[in-house]
This record gives structure tokens, sequence and C-alpha cells, in this order.
């Protein structure tokens, strides 16, 4: 039960991690002066990698169903929804703002 | 057995001799929890004593009370004194007296441990007081940032101070996170399913677990900054591949989630008391569960935003901006649920719920100007002045000062058995909370003109001469607030009238054994079936002292209590715990010398105190003997279980795991600094690298792998009862982890550049030595178990000791692969 009630935020605490680590080693390797696409070859990687986050944190409203309270229905949820939110919001910067200076 | 007889046996098995002797051999978490609370609220004076020294000094514009020396030392030792050794020790005093009374639980999972970190604590922060007295103190402010607090600019021993006494306090810390944790996972009261518990016990758990996260960063940065101190080895020294962002990056992965560690109980305090003084339940159980657990992971995505202005490219200050305005939602969920269950209830407006009426204006200011300050742009503005100062104060004494004076009344007739009339605590109440405003409002404005932290004096031409005036006698307002606040508890103590047994009529198990609770808490251990037992039974407790729940027949003088499956809450196995040992304040005593010898710059003679610790730490485990299978034991209500060495997941198995968890985190946090000084930090690549050394490394990793599957190998065996062969596979798991030291020695003296020479090599001796030293650790554990087959101490149904080697040697083969990855690499890529 702790696992599933926790699932959302730790795929959050890992998203977050993953996308603060390739920014910072994008910006050391010069992966913002690479062109790709109508972009830079950091800022496709760093928008894939948030959009799979992303639609993975909602993908894991799935663990609701193998709850066996309703109690943790509740808190699995609400942790689940937190932690889709949560990379939305903290991830969004990448689509956002500059990534190197 | 009737009820008084039944007393006196257990009075006699669970307490401690009267006078010193009791004093140091004393391991219930009764006495221990209490002696925390006492410590810390010492501690807590002399920081206070110290703030008004501060305020002295900035009450006037060019004052001469102290010069800058001697300014400098008292605010490093304030706050370091607040944090380290109020703050989180009372939490944890707070923490090991009552957890176990809300549990239906006689003592905390691990005994012993509480002692041993109460005297590490004791020792540690006598330690920096002393510094104080002979004019050594810290005084690179609270956060010791480098360079200033490296050799060159701080060449006494101030900084060691602090990043060894700091140190020592941290054991007692990751002592009680391990210690919390697996009480609240496993020694609940039978029935007592998660859903169930307390919510006080919800917020510890969490708290716990984020402190076996958050804290092994600090304690690796204290590590590399001393020992970059003591060898030369450059981690922060940027001219040789270091960099001073790095110790700020390991002190902020600690110090942001520590802001939450210090709330998050004080938080489970009003989650505990509003509730019962508002007449109801508490509204939101599952989302306030759901809140705090969100609060918990999002806090530790914050650390950057101590460090905005240090030119962190604005992508990565976007992550920690949002992180940082984002964590306010689940904080406001838990602050709407509190409002909400005023409003359903009848609220009395007893003196605790004074205090917490006083949180809620307090905190949500402070809440406001930390969103304030999540903002980069304003950050940027308002950095390092008193508008910072004025923030920090209004949420730790907000959330955790006031809520936990609001525990302190409502715990105290639990505590002392007393109850007196409320006239002086209400006296208190407002001293604290006027001149608390009076004081910290003022730096808002103060800090909004300009006004820099840590300035030991202004020219009167700045303008900030009456707000720090004002500001000044605010502070000494509280002083007498807290003043009155010791005399009201020393009268509650020694001249209030007797109170009978729950006198809030609250609902949780704390409340249904005597006041003051004897040493063994309960008489029998009750069976759980709602969040507030005593509401929905109102004659538990006089059941309970008859004798009518588990446990209620002591035997052999043990000292039992029940162990539960984590989520269910069903009887898993009995849990004998051990009395009352002098091993604990040796071990702190042995463990202190080790601190006093490198402070003292004697780094071979710590070795000494090294192997003591090591001896002690196998009689510690050694001792906890048993010679034979004793098989299903009845627990009353005519049911059986199994004792704790016979069963499949005992204390001392989550323990270890618990404390693995810690240990992982530290090598998570040295790889971090590794790839970060690798990736961020000036002068690199390194001038010269690993040469060589690859079949060290291949024989270390086959040796580690061959010691894992050993120990395994010796656990099956074990479980099996072939003694004889485990003995022998025990040896030569032995043989493989002492084949694997020798070869990452080998590794070390041959391939790699000398550690002083560039960040890289010292990074990877450090490394290195990791991995070393937990092969010596397995090697240990193994050679532990294998001594416990030869002494017969091993059968089919126990082998908790070679369990405990496996895992030990699993994580060891693990982590050694890690590391020689990061270490062979550069020259296998090259």
């Amino acid at each position: 039960m702790l696992w599933r009630i926790s699932a959302g935020l730790i795929l959050w605490a890992f998203g977050f991690s993953l996308l603060y680590a390739l920014q910072g080693t994008g910006c050391a390797q010069g992966w913002d002066e690479v062109a790709f696409a109508w972009t830079t070859m950091l800022r496709a990687i760093l928008v894939t990698t948030w959009l799979l986050l992303v639609a993975a944190s909602f993908a894991l409203l799935r663990l609701v169903r193998a709850a066996s309270s309703d109690f943790e229905k509740r808190v699995t949820t609400a942790t689940t929804l937190a932690g889709a939110l949560a990379l939305l919001v903290t991830g969004s910067p990448v689509a956002l703002v500059s990534a190197c200076t | 057995m009737n009820a008084l007889r039944r007393h006196r046996v257990l009075e006699a098995i669970w307490g401690a001799p009267k006078g010193w002797r009791g004093t140091v051999v004393s391991v219930n978490h009764s006495d221990i929890g209490k002696r925390f609370v006492i410590a810390a609220f010492a501690f807590f004076a002399i920081g206070g004593v110290l703030a008004m020294m501060i305020r002295a000094q900035l009450a006037t514009p060019g004052s001469a009370f102290v010069g800058p020396d001697i300014y400098n030392q008292l605010f490093t030792m304030h706050g370091s004194i607040m944090m380290f050794l109020f703050a989180i020790p009372m939490f944890e005093g707070l923490a090991l007296y009552m957890l176990p009374k809300l549990l239906g639980s006689r003592d905390m999972a691990f005994p012993r441990l509480s002692a041993y970190g109460w005297w590490c604590y004791l020792f540690g922060g006598t330690i920096l007081i002393a510094s104080m007295v002979f004019g050594v103190a810290p005084d690179g402010g609270w956060f010791m940032y480098t360079p200033l607090s490296s050799k060159a600019y701080t060449p006494g021993i101030n900084a060691d101070v602090w990043l060894l006494g700091i140190t020592f306090v941290e054991i007692s810390a990751i002592s009680a996170a391990i210690e919390i944790t697996v009480s609240v996972l496993k020694l609940r009261a039978p029935g007592m399913r998660l859903d169930r518990m307390p919510l006080f016990a919800w917020y510890l758990l969490i708290t716990a677990l984020m402190m076996i996260v958050a804290f092994p960063p600090l304690i690796l940065g204290s590590i590399l900054l001393e020992v970059e101190r003591a060898f030369d080895w450059p981690f922060f020294d940027p001219a040789r591949g270091g960099s001073p962002l790095l110790w700020q990056h390991l002190f902020w992965l600690f110090g942001h989630p520590e802001v939450y560690i210090i709330f998050l109980p004080a938080a489970g305090v009003i989650s505990t008391v509003l509730p019962v003084l508002a007449r109801t339940r508490i509204l939101g159980y599952g989302w306030i569960v759901a809140a705090l657990l969100s609060l918990a992971f999002l806090s530790f995505g914050l650390w950057v935003h101590h460090m905005f202005a240090t030119g962190i490219p604005h992508m990565a200050l976007g992550f920690f901006s949002a992180a940082s305005a984002l964590v306010a939602l689940p904080t406001a969920v838990q602050v709407f649920a509190w409002i909400g269950t005023l409003w359903n209830g009848r609220p009395e407006l007893k003196l605790p719920m004074l205090y917490l009426l006083g949180f809620f204006v307090i905190f949500v200011i402070g809440g406001m100007t930390g969103v304030m300050l999540a903002m980069v742009p304003f950050d940027l503005q308002a950095h390092d002045t008193h508008f910072v100062v004025a923030h920090l104060h209004y949420v730790l004494i907000g959330g955790f000062v006031f809520p936990m004076m609001a525990g302190a009344y409502y715990w105290l007739p639990h505590f002392t058995g007393h109850t007196r009339d409320e006239l002086l605590g209400k006296a208190s109440f407002w001293l604290i909370f006027v001149g608390f405003n009076v004081t910290f409002f003022m730096m808002h404005l103060t800090g909004l003109l300009g006004m820099r932290r840590r300035v030991h004096a202004y020219p009167e031409e700045a303008g900030w001469t009456l707000l720090n005036l004002v500001s000044s006698v605010g502070s000494f307002v509280m002083a007498f607030g807290f003043a009155l606040f010791a005399i009201d508890v020393a009268l509650h103590v020694h001249y209030a009238r007797r109170r009978r047994r729950n006198p809030w009529t609250a609902g949780t198990l704390e409340w249904a054994m005597p006041i003051p609770t004897p040493a063994y808490n309960i008489a029998s251990l009750p069976t759980v079936s709602d969040r507030e037992p005593l509401a929905s039974s109102p004659d538990l407790a006089t059941s309970l002292a008859r004798g009518e729940g588990y446990l209620g027949e002591p035997r052999h003088g043990w000292r039992e209590t029940m162990a539960v499956e984590t989520t269910s809450g069903a009887i898993d196995h009995v849990v004998v715990l051990p009395g009352n040992t002098r091993l604990p304040i040796v071990t702190a005593i042995v463990t202190g010398c080790f601190f006093l010898c490198l402070l003292a710059g004697q780094y071979w003679l710590s070795l000494v105190p090294v192997a003591a610790v090591v001896a002690l730490g196998l009689r510690w485990a050694w001792v906890l003997d048993w010679h034979q299978d004793i098989g299903p034991l009845p627990i009353g209500r005519g049911q059986t279980a199994p004792m704790h060495r016979e069963a499949a997941g005992p204390p001392g198995w989550w323990g270890s795991t618990f404390l693995l968890v810690a240990d992982g985190t530290a090598l998570a946090s040295l790889l971090f600094g590794y790839a970060f000084l690798w990736v961020i930090a000036p002068n690199w690549p390194p001038p010269e690298r690993i040469e060589g050394g690859l079949m060290s490394g291949v024989l270390a990793a086959v040796s580690a792998a061959a010691g894992s599957l050993l120990a395994r190998r010796c656990l099956t065996d074990g479980a099996k009862g072939l003694s004889g062969p485990a003995r022998r596979i025990a040896l030569a798991g032995v043989a493989a982890h002492l084949v694997t030291v020798l070869a990452l020695a080998t590794l070390g003296v041959t391939a790699l550049p000398a550690p002083q020479e560039h960040a890289y090599a010292a990074c990877s001796w450090a490394l290195l030595a990791y991995a070393l030293l937990h092969a010596t650790i397995a090697l240990l554990c193994l050679a532990f178990g294998c001594a416990r087959i030869v002494a017969g101490q091993v059968s089919p149904q126990r082998t908790l000791e070679l369990r405990v080697a496996r895992l030990f040697s699993d994580y060891s083969a693990a982590t050694l692969a890690i590391v020689l990855a990061c270490l062979l690499a550069p020259s296998v890529m090259s």
C-alpha cells in the first residue's frame, strides 16, 4: 500500500531529477547549440522527456484500481494526481525559458 | 493476577534503578524522550540568550556591545543550536516519549539505539557549547558556506567544531529516524491498520522517512569538507576542479527538506490537539495523509531556491521556483482541513487552542512571504536581507514553536499527572505572541529597506534605527514570555494538583494509561478497531489495566510488546526487547572520543576509538543471544504468535534495511557530487586520470559478487539446519570479502592519482573509500553470522543474523559495481 500511495510522487521525484540532470548535462555538452527540427537538440530532448513523463504519471492513475480500501483509493488518487500536476508545472520551464543562460 | 500485582511485576521488568545508575543504564523510551525534551529546551534557552545578544547589538547603530568576531560566533551558534540542538531533538523527544503510547505499544523498536542517540546528542551538543565558552565556536554562518569555511579563510578549529560536532549530533537524528520508522510500521497495537493510525503517527512516519533521505547529504558534505580541511582533498576548491557550489547543493539538499522535517511533527501535534479541543474528529483524514505525502516529496525539489542568486540558468531556476510555489498547495490543504475541523466542532478556547490560533496567524504570514521569496525576481531583491530572516522565523517559530507549545500544554498532564490553572500560561502566550510579531514584523521592513543579514553594525544615516530598536524591544518581551512559560511548567511539575486520567476526553490511546505513565505504558495491549479507540470504547483503560488485552501476563522478566503486519495491523509476532544496559553510553563515549581525536588533529589515534566502536557494536549484537527455539508463545485471548527471532520480518531486519536506505542516499549524494563537478566545475578535465587498475577492479567485483552469493547460500543452509556447511560457506564468504578489500586497496594505491591533485582524484578516492568501508562491513557481518553458527545460535527458525549478513553483502556488491563503473569508465572509454 505504501508503494502504491507514493508511486505518483516517486515518479515526480525521478522525472524532476531527470529533467534537471538533462538540462545540466545538455548545457555542458553544448546540445543547446545543435539545431534540431525547429528548435535545438537540448530543448527537443527536454520537451519530449517532459511530455513522456507527464503521460506516464497520468497513466499511473490505473494503480487506483488495485487499491483495496476506500482510504487507499482516495489517497492514491490524490497523490498520483498531485505527482502528475507537479510534473506538468515544475517541468513546464523546459518549453518556456532559455535553457543555458 | 490482579491489576496491582500486574503493575508491580511490569514496573519491575520495565523500570530502571533509582539514582545515577538508573540514569546511566535506562533505555526506556519515556526516560529517553523526557531527557531529549528537557535538554532541547535547555539548548533553546542558550540559543535564545544568543538571540538577545544579537538584538542588543543591533538595537542601536554602530553599537560596541560586541565586535564582529564575537558577533559572527553569536549568529552562527544561534542558528546551529536552534536547528540542530533544539528543533530536531525536541521533536525526537516528543516522538520517543509519545509514539509507543499513541500506537498502543510498550516501547520503541530499538530501545538501546534511542539511548545511544540521546548520549550522542548530549555529548555532541556539549562539544558545541564548550567551543563557545573557549572562544572557538563556529563563525561561518549556520550553513558553513565554502570557501569561507575552508582552511584558507577559517584556519582555526571553529569550522571543524561545527562539522564534527554536528555530524556527531546527526548520528542521533539518523538513529531516531530509523527507530521511528520501524516502530510506526511494526510496533502497533493489533488491529491498528495504517488507515486507523493516529494522524500524529503518519506525520512522524513521513518525517522519519524524510530524515533518512535528507540527512545523509549533509553528513556526506560535512565529511568531505572536513577531509578537505584536514587532508587538502580539493572537493570545494575551484582552482583544482572543485566547486563551492557543490557544498551549497549538498547542504540545501538537506537544508530545505529540514524545514519540513521541523514543520511536519508540529503539524502532527496540530492534527492531534485541534480536533480534541474542537470536540470533534479531524476533517479529511485521507486528504491530510495525501497532502503530507505530497509535501514530503515536493520539499525535496526546492533546495535550489536558496541558490537563486548564484548564477544558475533560467530553466533550472524555473524548475525550482515552480516547485517552491507548488509546495504551498499541500500545506494549504492541511490548513483548510484544520479550519474545517474548527468549523465542524465546538472549539474551546483553552490554553493549547490559544497557541494554535497564534500558529495560524504567524504561519500563514510566513507562508505568504515564502511564496514571495519563491519568485526569482523578488528573491534577487530580497536575497540575504533581513526580509529572509523575518520569513524564516515566521515559518519556523510559527510552524514549530507555537504548535509545540500547544502540545506542551496539552500533554503536560500526561508527563506529570498534574493540571493547574491557565493564568500564567495565558500571560506567557500573549508576551510571546506580541513580542514575536514586534520583533520579526519589523525585520520585513528593515529587509525591504536593504539591511543585510549578518551585519554586526549599521550607520545611523541608513534609516533603520527606530525599526531595529523596536525589534530589539520586542525580542526581550518575547524572552520574558518564554521565561514565564518555563516558570509555569516548573510550577506545574512541582505544585499543581493531581489529575484524573484523560483530562481532555481525548480518543487516542495515550490517554488510556495512568498519568504519569508507568514505565511499561499499558498493562495489556488493546485491539484497535477505530481511529479513536477511547471514543468507541470508553471502558478500554480499565479493561486493559485488568489485563484483558494482549500480553497481560508478564513472564520470565521479558520486555514484551506486539508487532503487526505493516498494512493490515494483523498480529505478526511478539518482540522481546533488550533491557537496561550501559552499552549505549559506553559506545557514545567512545564515539565521542573518535570525534575529539579528529578535532585535535590526532588522525592515527582516532583509529583506536574506531576499533573500539566496532568491538562494542559486535558486543551490542552478540548479547541478544537466544540458545533455543521458543515456538509459538501464548499472547492472551487464546491466541499465539512467534517470537521476533523466529519471525519473518523482525524489527532488526527492518532497521538494517532502512539503515541501508540512508547509506544509499549518501552514495547517491557522492555520485551526484562527482557528476556535478565533472559537468559544472572549472578546470576540468583533470590533468591526470586513473591509469590501469582494470584487473584489480575486476577481481574486486568478482570477489564481492562471490561474497554475496556465498552469503545467500549460507542463509539457505542455515535455514535448512545444516550448520556445518553454513559455517564453512560463511568462512568462504568472509575470505571473498577480504579479497575484495585487498583488491580495492591495490586499485587505489596503484592506479589512482594522489587525492590532493584534483577534485577528480579526491572524488575517486572518496568513492573507493566508500566501497572499501562497505566491503569491510559485509565481511564483519558474515564473520559475525559464522560465529553465531559456531555458538549454536542459528537454527532453521533463527536466521536473523544470516539474513542481515546477506543484506549487507548484497548491498556491498551492488554499490561496488556502481563505484567501479564510475572509477574505471574514464580510463576504459578514453
